[in-house]
């Protein structure tokens, strides 16, 4: 029986936010037309600001390691999900300044775009925030079916239709197999309420049914995050989409199926629940992130289409990222969580970023998304070139970006998890890192040691620049002052 | 922490706000950007200089001076700690004086994106500098790979016809071995953090740290593969013919002056004195390649008709000496090493100049189509000559110290070594026989070299050339002077880097005989095990490393062997 105290709604304040700009903007939609499209834009990014200033207040009264439980358990209020939503809403308005670019530009001024989006980041502080079961759930499909629409939010693009069904049939698998898996989970322990779980399992010998619950789990979460072999939706997806729309999807929607990840498996199921006779679903992460970031790395090299290099690159930061959700797992009180959260802030500011300089450099006559078509962006344009490739070398990991910092202190925790049993995995993910580094040199290489095929005719917006120089100058900051940001996740 | 101890951060610090200010100026202004580069790489170099000034030359204890500590990544247990000893400083003089000559030398040769070249070349300087003085890994690792992304660019932009093959294959193979030590260095911070409850990565603590003998192989390996391909050590060389060749002449001399010492460097200053077993294990293996080397080396440096290819193989018969000298693990050895580097750091940056030299005039670098240049260009010549017989290692010039030291090093290694290391280097004496063959193959090749393009007929389509402009002779003056200083009064270089060298063997041999067992702090029983008592046998010294757990000598009374 779920009974609902004022006191509830005390920490509701992001996600109200979230979700009720959501609703005006669909509303706003309507009494909109032509040239005030830009408008909602604004309204967004208000909206957005408003719900990182909500959820920066409330981590600020907070202490560290606290949760508030509200709505009898559905929801949780801790660090953890406000430093999320904070993320999340920071990469929407970003998002959507490109979108508002590239809408103009290309002629997809679809209105509902913004509010889909926001509708989505309230769906991800969902999962953010959730302590239940049912409210993941919730969460994934408020997320995914914005983000569906959004896929195919270019009108007449072949290529956004197809991305787009393949993402939702697959998508739609991937639901019933966590709802099936959620099912079996209750028929186990007689509860959704994740710590609830957590206590009955802790002192049980698995049965069939956890061992088919978190198989189900793994799967659906598996389809989420975009692990190999459950892949194959995200590079059509991600190269069909507007550009805007894949580096949401890159960024926010990837961070929001991590985030949930930590929920269920981490804080749900905790390491110490092991299913598969000796066999934790640790265990099933590790090679599922030791295949992810080698198969993932591999095809990536192999790419000319840049969105398509940048599907591939990050499944492989997927990977990487599951050896960190590995470590939390098997070793709570290590820093694998606080890995992974600066890890995810690291790479969503690079991955934002990037698509954002993809935006930046084409028109309507090119949209130059082929590596090909960067050739000589140095000589011409040296200052996207810059920050480009300080992207380039944050996602191989390269110092002084963040990339670097993050996959240092996330492979530095898996080796400390355990006297070293995660050795193989860290040694793994270090070379797939100096694989990476060829094709995100690529590109570099494509920018500084070419000479340009036509004249660049970059799209000129001033919301375009900010986006550019924030996620430039963040991720800089993380490479040479992480200690800062380290602080906010409470290392 | 007094007024001196800014003057590292200082020295690092210029040439970064000079690369921000050349960023900053107008895109067309050539002459401007290299006049701030140049101006900012001078400044440098006289507050390098500066250095010598608080540096005590003869410290009680060879240890770091001038150290500037911070906090930098509290989590972490990272600082930002530099630091110089004799070797360091050394290394990062020669840094500070071969970045204004490489400067200097790419007015006519880089003409293109000027601005961005003096950027990259303060930014790599930087780079170069940070690593020399780091003393914390975290700090150097940065450092180490901020090297890369300048160097790649450099090979990449301004480079020759393979360029991207050539700057990619720097890139991967750099990389890849300095991803495994990254590894290793994960594992060094959690051990000593188990046995000390601190979590910290300063190079001074951690060096304390005694691994077990069978980690000390793997972690020595891991840091060895690193640098060993920086050296770059048979067989691991095979990206140094390509990037010399592709690199401008400002890359080749950059790479050969200051980024090959890395690898020497790296092994001297991390791989030896944290992995002392380690390193001991794999030492004769390292001298065989080494030698390997440097007979490899000289050979294919002959077959060569590319001058550049020629002199790029020389360095890896240079280098080969570097490193057999410093497993010599003698003073002798050692000092002959860090002289090699340096002397190789001027000679074959000399060597690539001239190369450069002639190449803006002519266009290619086939020896076959030069020849009788001596009459056409007399200072050229000379100069060329002088650099030459440095690299052969003529007595009264630099290379001959540094061969002479690394050699003689090498031939007594059996003496100088610790109870129980009877084979520390095997048949010391034969090593030594078959590095001495690469001094005289060197002088086969490089006097080969010479005479095929400064002697005999001077060839039609050269009889138009120039010689040396006021300009290069500039480029060339202050290394000549080096190469005959260094060559005719080694003894203030020497003086320099002895206390250094010395406090390093004997640290080196102090560790080395630590007692084999779980990880523990230097001197210090393994937390877990028993304090030995008073009669516990002390002459733990005298027992062979190498044999199952001897019980720890007492507080205070580390076992000295010497």
């Amino acid at each position: 029986m779920i009974t609902i105290t004022p006191n509830d709604f005390l920490y509701l304040g992001p996600l109200g936010v979230l979700t009720l700009v959501g609703f005006l903007l669909v509303l706003a939609e309507a009494f909109t037309i032509g040239k005030h499209r830009q408008f909602l834009m604004q309204l967004t990014v208000a909206g957005c600001v408003l719900a990182m200033l909500a959820a920066i207040v409330t981590w600020r009264q907070l202490q560290p390691g606290q949760t508030i439980s509200a709505f009898s358990g559905m929801l949780i209020a801790d660090r953890m999900s406000m430093f999320l939503i904070a993320l999340f809403s920071g990469t929407t308005a970003l998002v959507a300044m490109l979108g508002s670019a590239h809408q103009s530009e290309y002629g997809w001024e679809v209105g509902e775009f913004y509010g889909l989006m926001l509708l989505a980041t309230a769906g991800m502080a969902m999962i953010a925030m959730a302590g239940d079961l049912v409210t993941i759930f919730i969460g994934i499909e408020t997320m995914s079916l914005a983000v569906y629409v959004m896929t195919a939010a270019r009108r007449g693009s072949r290529g956004g239709s197809e991305g787009a069904m393949k993402y939702f049939l697959m998508g739609a698998f991937a639901s019933g197999f966590l709802v099936y898996g959620m099912a079996l989970l209750y028929g186990a322990t007689g509860s959704t309420n994740l710590a609830v779980i957590r206590g009955v399992l802790a002192g049980q010998a698995s049965s069939p049914l956890t061992v088919a619950a978190v198989f189900l789990l793994i799967v659906a979460f598996g389809f989420k995050v975009a692990a190999i072999p459950f892949h194959m939706w995200a590079p059509d997806a991600y190269e069909g989409a507007p550009t805007p729309v894949t580096g949401f999807m890159a960024a926010a929607v990837k961070t929001a199926a991590f985030a949930g990840m930590i929920r269920v498996f981490v804080f749900g199921l905790g390491g110490d629940v092991v299913p598969f006779g000796h066999i934790g679903w640790s265990t099933i992460f590790a090679i599922m992130a030791a295949i992810t970031m080698t198969v993932g790395n591999i095809a990536a090299l192999r790419q000319e289409n840049v969105k398509r290099m940048l599907a591939y690159s990050s499944i492989a930061h997927a990977g990487v990222l599951l050896v960190g959700i590995v470590t939390a797992g098997i070793d709570p009180a290590g820093e694998g969580l606080s890995a992974v959260l600066f890890y995810l802030l690291s790479y969503s500011a690079t991955t934002v970023g990037a698509f954002g300089v993809m935006v930046w450099i084409g028109n309507r006559d090119r949209e130059r998304v082929l590596i090909s078509d960067w050739y000589g962006l140095g000589a011409a344009k040296p200052a996207a070139a810059l920050v480009m490739t300080i992207f380039m070398l944050s996602f191989a990991g390269i110092p002084p970006t963040g990339g670097f910092f993050a996959k240092f202190i996330l492979f530095k925790s898996a080796l400390m998890a355990q006297d070293g049993s995660l050795l193989w995995l860290v040694i793994i993910g270090v070379l797939n890192s100096m694989i990476s580094i060829y094709y995100y040199l690529k590109l570099v290489m494509a920018m500084y040691f070419r000479e340009a095929t036509g004249e660049f005719k970059p799209l000129r917006s001033g919301a375009l620049t900010f986006v550019l120089v924030t996620c430039g100058l963040l991720v800089m900051h993380m490479g040479m002052m992480p200690s800062r940001w380290l602080g906010y996740l409470g290392i | 922490m007094n007024g001196a101890s800014a003057l590292l951060p200082a020295v690092l610090a210029l040439p970064l706000i000079g690369a921000i200010l050349v960023m900053l100026l107008p895109k067309d202004e050539d002459g401007l950007a290299r006049g701030v580069a140049m101006g900012v790489s001078l400044l440098t170099f006289g507050l390098s200089l500066a250095i010598l000034v608080p540096y005590d030359i003869n410290p009680s204890h060879g240890s770091m001076q001038l150290v500037f500590d911070k906090e930098w990544i509290p989590g972490l247990g990272a600082h930002f700690k530099v630091g110089v000893d004799g070797i360091s400083l050394l290394l990062i003089l020669l840094t500070t004086f071969l970045t204004p000559i490489i400067l200097l030398s790419a007015r006519t040769s880089i003409t293109s994106k000027v601005r961005e070249f003096c950027a990259i070349m303060l930014i790599l300087e930087v780079g170069m500098l940070g690593a020399f003085m780091a003393l914390d890994m975290f700090l150097f690792y940065v450092f180490w790979e901020i090297m890369l992304i300048p160097m790649y660019l450099l090979i990449g932009i301004w480079g020759g016809q393979r360029r991207i093959y050539a700057s990619i294959k720097f890139v991967i193979y750099t990389m890849l071995g300095s991803l495994l030590m990254l590894v290793a260095i994960f594992y060094l911070y959690a051990q000593y953090g188990a046995v000390t409850g601190e979590y910290t990565l300063d190079l001074m603590s951690l060096d304390k740290l005694v691994l077990p003998h069978n980690v000390q192989v793997y972690c020595f390996l891991a840091f060895a593969l690193a640098f060993a391909i920086k050296v770059p050590l048979f067989p691991l060389h095979t990206w140094l013919p390509d990037a010399h060749v592709q690199a401008p002449t400002a890359g080749s001399v950059i790479l050969a002056g200051v980024l090959l010492k890395f690898g020497v460097y790296g092994f001297l200053r991390f791989a030896m004195p944290l992995f002392p077993y380690g390193a001991a294990q794999m030492a004769p293996y390292i001298a065989y390649l080494a030698v390997a080397g440097i007979v490899y080396g000289a050979f294919v440096a002959f077959a060569q008709s590319d001058v550049k290819k020629l002199v790029a193989y020389s360095s890896v018969s240079h280098l080969g000496f570097c490193m057999i000298g410093l497993f010599a693990l003698n003073s002798q050895g050692i000092e002959g090493s860090i002289y090699a580097m340096i002397s190789h750091g001027l000679t074959t940056s000399g060597l690539f100049l001239a190369i450069g030299v002639v190449y803006e005039r002519r266009h290619t670098r086939e020896m076959s189509e030069y020849g009788g240049l001596w009459r056409q260009m007399p200072v050229f010549a000379a100069l060329f000559l002088i650099c030459m017989l440095g690299s052969v290692g003529l007595p009264g010039l630099s290379g001959f110290v540094g061969e002479f030291l690394t050699i003689f090093g090498t031939f007594i290694a059996d003496k100088s070594f610790p109870v129980g290391w009877d084979h520390f280097l095997p048949h010391p004496m034969l090593l030594a026989a078959a590095a001495t063959t690469g001094v005289i193959f060197g002088a086969v090749y490089l006097l080969y070299m010479f005479q095929k393009m400064m002697f005999g007929e001077l060839k039609e389509q050269n009889k138009g050339l120039q010689d040396l402009s006021w300009r290069e002779i500039g480029v060339f003056t202050p290394l000549v002077i080096g190469i005959f200083v260094l060559g005719l009064y080694p003894k203030p270089i020497i003086k320099v880097m002895n206390p250094a060298v010395d406090q390093f063997i004997r640290s080196y041999k102090e560790k080395l005989a630590e007692p084999d067992g779980p990880a523990h702090i230097k001197g210090l029983p393994a937390p877990g095990t028993e304090v030995p008592t008073a009669e516990a046998p002390s002459e733990a010294g005298d027992t062979p490393p190498n044999e199952a757990v001897a019980p720890n000598p007492a507080h205070g009374e580390p076992g000295h062997i010497d």
